[in-house]
């Protein structure tokens, strides 16, 4: 008879994310991916100054700050039609990038690796070994005994204490976890050095933004930096070489130790390349403009349907006709009032609360539609789609992971095998090697035009009187982020934003059609029912992020367990 | 040199969550710090905030409470209150990230050895950009209960003479024009 297991909440980031399977034979046969929180933070825009939207969008969500702020001034110069200076195009793509590559090593290391990882075997390791075995890997200088010495007496301490503190939630000894003690060991030490160098990520987006978690140099039509070679206050030479040491050191973690690790868990687990594939439909927008007008960007954008590679298309531009044109959302099983999908410039979001009914209405997500059909987004819906394309830095480091993977366990994936929870992985780390590489490309461009001496940061923007519609795109860490605006009057008429997670955690729509997360976990086995730490490595492997929630701190929060079978 | 973080939390679109950085900004408009207090609006940080809190010598947290008190009642909390003997996942979002930020900075030997939580009980957290009257009347205990602690650990602060505009952006009238480019 089949069971059902709620998941609440999944993601050890920001909560709210619920799911429910539904487990027969010890495999999923039924999923649900839920919101379990009311959002509608876009209504405080409305009547506001559309100059000033990039400040409040900011503060959807703690997590992902910097990305909402870029779509937001990009949807309004869209709506604007304003080009933006190169400097400013520069500025913020390394903003963009710096901000990924924090994000994809704090998912890894601090959401994900634990799925993977025993921390309980580490006191078995042997460091001596795990060293050697560590420099057959990689060229990383800090896999030396002492240093995984050091690491493995951290754990052999929280062990010994009898209070496993931050380790006490894990599926330890879970029969689906099959890393030797020494690749623990390894990938552990690399959890706790992951935390310098997410910083060390961080202060770049702090440096060239003014401030984080909030950015403060944005401004419709270009940046608010001012450039001055000689000026220790203003953007100068100071700051851009200690930009360049820092993305230095974060470029050879990424490339040396996450990219490294991520192909060492897939060699381990190959198996994992045949489960959690789902909707294998994808979507990405190109990003990283390399010019005023946004014709010509690093990053290649488009869409493929089921599956199929060779009939990819692409995006021309970050707000192509296609894009504007086809995306909905669908609210037959969300928490909302409508009787049929609309577009964002037609969103509606008004409530209609029900309680969760898995055959009615069930989520506060609404289910976003690309031509009436679910998306995957994410690094490997755009890694996917730049392969496809035959796009070559992408080629480069996705036959790179090919190649480490075969090496390191003997099985050779191909790019079809990504459609899979561990293609997720792979493909998150494929795209922060390209990030890093890009990175670089960048902060090059910039400091050559600013050596030309064109100084100039920022467009004016022109308000008009008449109805204007704009859409502002970025492929975040997440996936495919849209914002969209219609400004009347010189003020927000509607906004919406159609973000990421709302792709990937969308409910079934009014044809059925399953969202991402949940086709991804049907057919799943599950050694354990009862500990479904399987359906945790699908879902994360999406990097959940369910935001706008209140955070209000809650000392007497109800405990509850991670797993209940009702 | 021993240093101190003091962080505002909170969500500022949020009705009286945004109390935490709200608090912030008036102390930061309001008074100087040494060198060796930083104040930060941390915004609604998830695991991310571990790297902002390890090595800290005090940590001081201003957030809004979730409980049962009446609304405005100021509420305080030690490390041993946030850090519970295990991490269970439980339905808000921002409670666990902060007693997991705080293990694992535990678990990397660098924890601070000092931490206040201020908490504020809110009335309401739904999308608003004010906050209730309740809240608004404890804000100045509040900003007492922190300088008190910062004198307590011998940190140094000093009154602005006159005191700064404080840049609580989100508050301001919609009808004034636009805020980001006033800068």
């Amino acid at each position: 008879m089949a069971k059902r297991i709620t998941i609440d909440p999944i993601t050890r980031i920001e909560g709210h994310l619920r799911i429910d399977v539904e487990v027969d034979n010890n495999a999923v046969s039924n999923a649900w991916a839920s919101c379990t929180m009311w959002r509608g933070i876009e209504k405080i825009l409305r009547g506001r100054d559309p100059r000033d939207a990039w400040l409040f969008t900011q503060r959807f969500c703690g997590v992902c700050t910097t990305v909402h702020a870029m779509a937001s001034v990009r949807s309004v110069e869209d709506a604007l039609k304003l080009e933006i200076p190169l400097n400013a195009q520069y500025i913020r793509n390394l903003i963009l990038i710096a901000h990924a590559l924090h994000d994809h090593i704090v998912h890894f290391y601090q959401l994900s690796a634990l799925d993977w990882v025993d921390v309980l075997q580490i006191p078995k390791a042997d460091p001596a070994a795990t060293s050697k075995l560590a420099e057959s890997l990689s060229p990383w200088t800090r896999n030396s005994r002492n240093e995984l010495k050091a690491a493995q007496d951290r754990v052999n301490a929280v062990a010994s204490s009898g209070q496993l503190g931050i380790f006490a939630n894990g599926y330890w000894g879970h029969p689906a976890m099959r890393l030797s003690p020494d690749i623990n060991l390894l990938a552990f030490s690399h959890y706790v050095q992951a935390l310098e160098y997410q910083r060390k990520a961080l202060q770049v987006v702090g440096i060239l933004g003014s401030k984080t978690p909030h950015i403060q140099n944005l401004t419709v039509g270009g940046v608010a930096n001012a450039i001055d070679l000689d000026s220790p206050s203003a953007l100068g030479m100071t700051q851009l070489n200690q930009v360049r040491e820092l993305l230095e050191q974060v470029v050879q973690f990424v490339q040396q130790v996450y990219f490294v690790d991520v192909c060492a868990v897939a060699a381990m687990y190959p198996d994992w390349f045949k489960i959690g594939s789902g909707v294998k439909n994808y979507l990405a927008v190109p990003d990283l403009p390399l010019d005023s007008r946004g014709s010509a960007y690093d990053l290649p954008g488009g869409f493929i349907r089921g599956g199929d590679l060779a009939g990819v298309k692409g995006f021309q531009t970050a707000s192509d006709p296609v894009f504007r044109q086809s995306v909905s959302e669908d609210v037959m099983h969300a928490y909302y009032q409508g009787e049929k999908a609309l577009h964002p410039w037609q969103g509606e979001t008004e409530p209609a609360f029900t309680g969760w009914d898995g055959e009615q209405k069930y989520s506060w997500v609404k289910a976003p539609r690309f031509n009436g059909e679910p998306m995957q987004v994410g690094p490997l819906a755009q890694v996917l789609i730049g392969y496809a394309q035959g796009h070559a830095l992408t080629k480069k480091y996705t036959d790179l992971a090919i190649d480490k993977i075969a090496a390191i366990g003997g099985v050779r994936a191909t790019p079809a095998a990504l459609h899979s929870t561990l293609g997720r992985h792979a493909a998150r780390a494929i795209r922060a090697c390209m990030l890093g590489e890009l990175a670089q490309k960048h902060l090059q461009l910039l400091v050559d035009n600013i050596s030309k001496g064109d100084y100039t940061v920022h467009n004016q923007p022109v308000l008009p009187s008449h109805e204007v519609e704009g859409v502002g795109t970025h492929e975040a860490p997440r996936g495919t982020l849209s914002h969209w605006v219609v400004i009347k009057d010189e003020k927000i008429k509607n906004y919406q934003a159609v973000v990421p997670s709302t792709w990937n955690a969308s409910p079934r729509d009014r044809a059925g059609a399953h969202g991402p997360y949940e086709a991804s976990l049907l057919h799943t086995p599950l050694a354990r029912p009862e500990e479904p730490l399987e359906v945790l490595r699908t879902v994360h492997s999406f990097d959940p992020c369910m935001a706008c929630a209140c955070h209000a701190f809650d000392p007497s929060g109800r405990k509850i367990s991670v797993a209940k079978i009702l | 040199m021993k240093t101190a973080l003091i962080a505002g939390i909170g969500n500022v679109l949020l009705g009286d969550d945004s109390v935490g950085p709200y608090v912030l900004r008036l102390l930061e408009s309001q008074y100087s710090f040494a060198d060796n207090v930083r104040l930060a609006d941390l915004g609604t940080p998830a695991l991310d905030m571990t790297h902002q809190i390890v090595g800290l010598h005090s940590l001081i947290l201003i957030d809004s409470v979730a409980s049962d008190d009446p609304p405005g009642t100021i509420v305080f909390y030690r490390k041993g209150d946030i850090v519970r003997e295990t991490p269970a996942e439980r339905l808000d979002p921002h409670s666990p990230a902060l007693s997991e930020c705080l293990m694992t900075a535990e678990m990397l030997g660098a924890s601070p050895e000092h931490v206040l939580l201020v908490g504020i009980v809110g009335k309401s957290c739904e999308p608003a950009c004010e906050l209730s009257e309740e809240v608004q009347r404890s804000i100045q205990p509040a900003m007492e209960a922190i300088l008190q602690e910062l004198q307590r650990l011998d940190f140094e602060f000093q009154k602005k003479t006159t005191p700064d505009e404080p840049g609580i952006w989100w508050g301001s009238e919609r009808e004034s024009g636009s805020i980001a480019a006033r800068g």
